[in-house]
C-alpha cells in the first residue's frame, strides 16, 4: 500500500516536472491584486503564470482541467512558522528550531528544513503554499534547553510547501534575521511578576527596578552588537591587509545594506517602542512578530512604515479583564490605523488555521479583501517576494488553489492545489487516517 | 515615691522584666474583654496571675502601686499564627521534610530536622513527605528570639507558636513572650494544634507529592491511615497475645496528639474547598490565611460549618518595585481594597475568628495593620477581642489568658490612650506578672531601634 503510495506520488512527481503545461479551463479567478475574472482560463508553463485570459488555448500536450465553476485563489502564505524545523514539540529529537548562543545570526533555517515532515502534506490542503520558517520562533532563546537569553536566533527562510529537498523548497534562503528583543521581566533571568509575590508572600521575585536594569543592559548589548557589525562592515569595505572574515558578522551585512529585514519579536507597548527606536538607530528595515500591545503603538508603526505579523487572533485575551474578542479585533483595529499586516501562526499545529484566523479578523472589523490580502499579497510584499508570489499575475509562480467556495470559509473544499506550478497530491496523514478508519466495521 | 519613679526609670533604659511580688494599678479604666469595661477601677497580679479586678478593689500593702490616672488596661494581645520563640524560623532554610515513617533508625528527634542527608525521595504516602508532625514547639522554644522584643513592645504578650515547614508541620503551642528564662516556663499550653501546609515551599527536592492534587491526596491517605493505625493499636492493647504487633508510625503518632488542625485557605473557592476537605476529616479544624473572607459566599461557609478562621493581617497591597506599565486586574485591585474589611465582615456575621501577624513585626506595622481593619469598618472591641479573647478560645486557652479575670494568668497591657491609636503609648507589659517596658519607642518600630538619622540628615556635617 505504502509503496504504490509512493509510486504514485514518483509518478506524479515526474508528470510535475518544471516543463509540465497546464490549462485550467473556464475558471473563476480571483487575483487578489485586481477585480475577479469569471470564466478565463489559466495557463501555468514552466511553473509560472502564463497567461490569464478567456482567449488563451491549451498547447499542444499540456494538461487541460475543467475548473468550471470553480474558483482559482493564490496560495495562501504564513508569515510565521516552523515548518520543516520542529515535527512533534514534545519530542526533543525531532525539534530543530534553534541553536544555543547571544548572537547567532549565520544560522539559517533553511538548511534544517525536513521536506518530508508530515505538516507540509496538511497545510497544502487548506492552501498554504508558502510559509516563512523561522529559526527559534516565538520563545525567548534557550526555552529548549538553553542557558542564556537569545537575541539574534537566526535567519528565518521563504520556503514554498512542497519540494524534494531544501534547495528546490527555497523561495527566499535568508527573507529576515530574526531578532528576539528583550523584556521586562516575566520569567526570563532577573525576572519578577509582582502579581505574584503580592498573592504569594515570599514567592521569588526581583522587583521591577532590577528586571528594568537588565533589560536595559540587554538592549545595550544588542546595540553593541549591531554597531560591531557596522564596524566590521566598513573593515572589510576598506579591504585593509590583514582583514579577517568573520562569519556571525558577516552574516549582518545584509541586514546593514537594508537588503534583509529584521523580524523583531517584542511584546509589550514600551517594548515595542523601544524596537521602533532601535530599528531607527541602526538603520534597519523592521517587521514586528506577533507583538502582543501592538493596537497601543499603531500610530507609531504606522508613522515609521513597519509591517506587523499579528499572531494567532483565535486566542484568549492577553489579560484577565480584557475584552473577550480582544485578539479578534486587532487585526481590525491595525488595519484602520494604516498599519500593514500579514497573519502567522506560530505553532505548527495551527498553521492549517491560517484561513479561518483571517476569517476571524473579518467577522470583527478587518474588511474581507484586505484578509485575503493579509494572507497572500501582504505577507509576499513584507518579505520581498511581492514579484513572484502572492497574487494570480502573469510571470508569477504558479502558486494557486484551485476550490469550491471562499477559502478562508471552514466547508470549502480543496479541488487542486498547484506549487510552482506542480499539481500538489492532497492527500496527507489525516486523510489516510480518515481512509484507514472508514473501513473499520 | 521617688524611688520608685527612679526604679521605674531605671526600667525603662533597660527594658528588662522586674518581678516585684504584686503589682496593682489602680484607678485606671480596665478593658476586660470578657465583661463590661470599667470606667476606674484596679487589678491587681500577683504571683502571676490575676488575684483581683474590680471597681472596689483594695490595693494590697506589699504591692507595687501603679497610678492609673489616664492609663488603660487591656488584656496582653494574643497573636494568633506566629513561629516567635522559635529563633530558627526567622532565618531558617527549608527544612528537609524527609521520612518521618515507621522504623527510621534516626536517633531521638529532638531537632525537628529528621535525617538531613540522604534522604530516598519520597515516592508515595507511605514515606510520609514533608511530615514532621511528631515535632512539638513546646520542645524547642527558646526566649532568645530577637524578633520577640519587638512584638511584645507593641503589646502583645501571648503567640500561638507553630513549626511551618512542610505538609504536616508539627504542633504548635501558646506561649507567654517572656525573655532570657527557661524555656519551659514560657508555655502556656501544648499542643495545641497541627499545622498543615498545601504549597511548595521548595528545597524539597522533588518526589510525592508536587501538586495540589497530590497534597490533598496524601492529606487524606494519613487520615485513612491514621484511623487503621488507631483501631489497630486498639485491638492489640486488648489483647496483644498471638498477634503481630503494630508499627510505631510517628507520623501518625503527632496528628493524633495535636487537638485540632490548621488548614490554608485564601480565597473563597479554597475555603470552600478547604471546609469540604476538613469535613472529612472529622479533626477539629481551624482556616487560617482568610484573605477573601469579606466574601458574602466564604462568610456563609464558615458559619454553616462552625469553622474558625485566622485572618491575616499582612493586607494585600502594590509591590512598591511593581512595573509601571502592569495594570492589575480587577480581582486584584479588589482583593487590595477589600481584604481589610473581612474582619469587620466576620464580626458582624459572628464567625469566631482571629487576628494573626502572619510575619509583620515591629510595633508600628502591626498597629497599622489593625488600624486599617478598624477603619475598615471594625469596631475597636471586636479587633482588641480579635487579638485576645477569641484567640484564645479558638486555641482553647481561654480559662487561663485573653481577658482580664480573676485567677487568669497576669497577662496586661497597659496604654496611655486607646489601643491602636497612632498617638497611644504602650507604659506597660506584663507577661506572667512580670513587668516589661516597651523598647524605647524605635524610629522606625525597626528591630534594631539602634538607628540614629543623623548622618544621614547631614548633621555630621555641620
Amino acid at each position: 500500500m505504502k509503496v504504490t503510495g509512493l509510486l504514485i506520488a514518483c509518478a506524479l512527481a515526474a508528470f510535475g516536472a518544471d516543463n509540465t503545461v497546464t490549462l485550467l479551463r473556464n475558471a473563476d479567478v480571483y487575483p487578489v491584486t485586481s477585480p475577479e475574472m469569471k470564466g478565463v482560463n489559466v495557463l501555468i508553463e514552466n511553473g509560472k503564470i502564463a497567461g490569464i485570459g478567456a482567449k488563451i488555448a491549451a498547447p499542444k500536450g499540456a494538461r487541460v482541467i475543467d475548473a468550471k465553476g470553480l474558483r482559482v485563489y493564490p496560495g495562501m502564505i504564513d508569515s510565521g512558522t516552523e515548518l520543516g524545523l520542529s515535527e512533534i514539540p514534545a519530542e526533543r529529537v525531532t525539534v530543530d528550531t534553534g541553536e544555543l548562543g547571544e548572537f547567532m545570526p549565520q544560522l539559517r533555517a533553511i538548511v534544517a528544513v525536513n521536506p518530508d515532515s508530515e505538516h507540509f502534506p496538511v497545510v497544502r490542503v487548506n492552501g498554504i503554499t508558502s510559509a516563512m520558517t523561522f529559526p527559534s520562533s516565538g520563545t525567548r532563546g534557550g526555552g529548549r534547553g538553553g542557558g542564556q537569553a537569545q537575541y539574534i536566533a537566526g535567519q528565518a527562510a521563504l520556503i514554498h510547501t512542497e519540494g524534494w529537498t531544501w534547495e528546490e523548497m527555497a523561495i527566499d534562503r535568508s527573507a529576515a534575521m530574526h531578532v528576539i528583543f528583550p523584556s521586562v521581566g516575566r520569567g526570563g533571568r532577573g525576572g519578577f511578576d509582582s502579581a505574584m509575590t503580592e498573592m504569594f508572600p515570599g514567592a521569588a521575585g526581583g522587583g521591577f527596578t532590577l528586571a528594568r536594569r537588565t533589560y536595559m543592559q540587554q538592549v545595550d548589548r544588542l546595540s553593541e552588537f549591531f554597531d560591531r557589525a557596522r564596524q566590521y562592515q566598513k573593515e572589510r569595505a576598506a579591504k585593509l591587509p590583514g582583514f579577517k572574515p568573520d562569519l556571525k558578522l558577516e552574516a549582518m551585512i545584509p541586514v546593514l545594506e537594508g537588503r534583509m529585514p529584521v523580524a523583531v519579536a517584542a511584546n509589550r507597548a514600551d517594548v515595542i517602542r523601544d524596537a521602533i527606536a532601535f530599528a531607527d538607530r541602526q538603520h534597519v528595515r523592521m517587521v514586528l512578530l506577533q507583538p502582543r500591545e501592538a493596537v497601543k503603538v499603531a500610530s507609531e508603526l504606522k508613522a515609521k512604515n513597519i509591517p506587523v505579523i499579528v499572531g494567532r487572533v483565535m486566542a484568549l485575551p492577553d489579560e484577565e479583564d480584557a475584552p473577550y474578542d480582544q485578539k479578534f479585533t486587532e487585526p481590525g483595529e491595525l488595519y484602520k490605523a494604516g498599519v500593514k499586516i500579514a497573519f502567522g501562526t506560530f505553532t505548527n499545529e495551527f498553521v492549517r488555521d491560517l484561513p479561518y484566523q483571517a476569517a476571524m479578523a473579518v467577522a470583527y472589523g478587518l474588511p474581507y479583501e484586505e484578509a485575503l490580502k493579509c494572507v497572500t499579497i501582504n505577507a509576499a510584499e513584507i518579505w520581498g517576494h511581492g514579484a513572484e508570489i502572492g497574487s494570480i499575475e502573469k510571470g508569477k509562480f504558479a502558486d494557486l488553489m484551485v476550490t469550491d467556495g471562499d477559502p478562508l470559509e471552514i466547508q470549502t473544499q480543496m479541488k487542486y492545489l498547484f506549487i510552482k506550478g506542480d499539481n500538489v497530491p492532497l492527500e496527507n496523514k489525516q486523510t489516510r487516517l480518515y481512509e484507514r478508519y472508514k473501513q473499520r466495521q | 515615691m521617688k524611688q520608685l519613679l527612679t526604679a521605674l526609670l531605671v526600667c525603662v533604659v533597660c527594658g528588662f522584666a522586674e518581678t516585684p511580688p504584686a503589682v496593682a494599678i489602680h484607678n485606671a479604666r480596665i478593658v476586660t474583654v470578657s465583661g463590661p469595661v470599667i470606667a476606674k477601677g484596679t487589678v491587681v497580679v500577683r504571683n502571676g496571675l490575676i488575684e483581683a479586678v474590680g471597681e472596689n478593689v483594695a490595693v494590697p500593702a506589699d504591692a507595687m502601686v501603679v497610678e492609673g490616672e489616664g492609663l488603660t488596661v487591656y488584656p496582653g494581645l494574643f497573636d494568633g499564627l506566629s513561629t516567635l520563640g522559635q529563633p530558627a524560623a526567622a532565618a531558617a532554610p527549608a527544612t528537609n521534610g524527609g521520612r518521618g515513617g515507621r522504623g527510621q533508625a534516626t536517633p531521638a528527634v529532638a531537632t525537628g530536622a529528621p535525617a538531613a542527608a540522604a534522604t530516598p525521595i519520597p515516592r508515595g504516602p507511605e514515606d510520609r513527605p514533608q511530615t514532621t508532625s511528631w515535632v512539638k514547639v513546646a520542645d524547642e522554644i527558646s526566649g532568645t528570639d530577637r524578633r520577640m522584643e519587638a512584638v511584645r513592645s507593641a503589646g502583645f504578650t501571648t503567640v500561638a507558636s507553630f513549626p511551618t515547614r512542610g505538609i504536616f508541620a508539627g504542633q504548635g503551642a501558646v506561649i507567654d513572650l517572656l525573655s532570657d528564662e527557661k524555656p519551659g516556663e514560657m508555655v502556656v499550653a501544648s499542643p495545641v494544634g497541627q499545622y498543615i501546609s498545601i504549597t511548595r515551599t521548595g528545597g524539597f527536592g522533588g518526589g510525592f507529592p508536587s501538586s495540589l492534587m497530590g497534597y490533598i491526596a496524601y492529606i487524606r491517605q494519613i487520615y485513612i491511615d491514621m484511623e487503621y493505625y488507631r483501631r489497630e493499636k486498639a485491638a492489640y492493647a486488648k489483647d496483644p497475645r498471638g498477634k503481630q504487633r503494630p508499627d510505631y508510625d510517628r507520623a501518625l503518632e503527632g496528628l493524633m496528639d495535636s487537638p485540632r488542625i490548621l488548614l490554608p485557605a485564601n480565597r473563597a473557592v479554597e475555603i470552600e474547598r478547604i471546609l469540604s476537605l476538613a469535613r472529612e476529616l472529622k479533626q477539629p479544624a481551624v482556616i487560617y490565611g482568610g484573605r477573601e473572607t469579606f466574601r458574602a459566599d466564604a462568610i456563609a461557609a464558615l458559619k454553616k460549618d462552625n469553622v474558625p478562621v485566622l485572618v491575616s493581617m499582612k493586607w494585600p497591597e502594590k509591590s512598591r518595585d511593581a512595573d509601571p506599565n502592569e495594570g492589575d486586574s480587577l480581582r486584584t485591585l479588589e482583593t487590595r481594597e477589600k481584604a481589610p474589611e473581612a474582619p469587620a465582615a466576620l464580626a458582624r456575621a459572628g464567625v469566631k475568628f482571629a487576628l494573626y501577624s502572619d510575619g509583620l513585626e515591629s510595633a508600628r506595622d502591626l498597629e497599622r495593620a489593625v488600624k486599617k481593619a478598624i477603619d475598615a469598618g471594625l469596631t475597636r472591641e471586636d479587633a482588641v477581642r480579635a487579638l485576645t479573647l477569641s484567640p484564645a478560645e479558638i486555641f482553647g486557652v481561654a480559662d487561663r489568658v485573653g481577658s482580664i479575670e480573676k485567677g487568669k494568668i497576669g497577662n496586661l497591657l497597659v496604654t496611655r490612650g486607646e489601643i491602636f491609636d497612632e498617638r497611644t503609648k504602650v507604659e506597660m507589659i506584663l507577661v506572667d506578672g512580670r513587668k516589661y517596658t516597651p523598647a524605647a519607642a524605635a524610629p522606625s518600630g525597626g528591630r534594631g531601634g539602634a538607628v540614629t538619622d543623623g548622618a544621614g540628615n547631614g548633621e555630621g556635617i555641620r
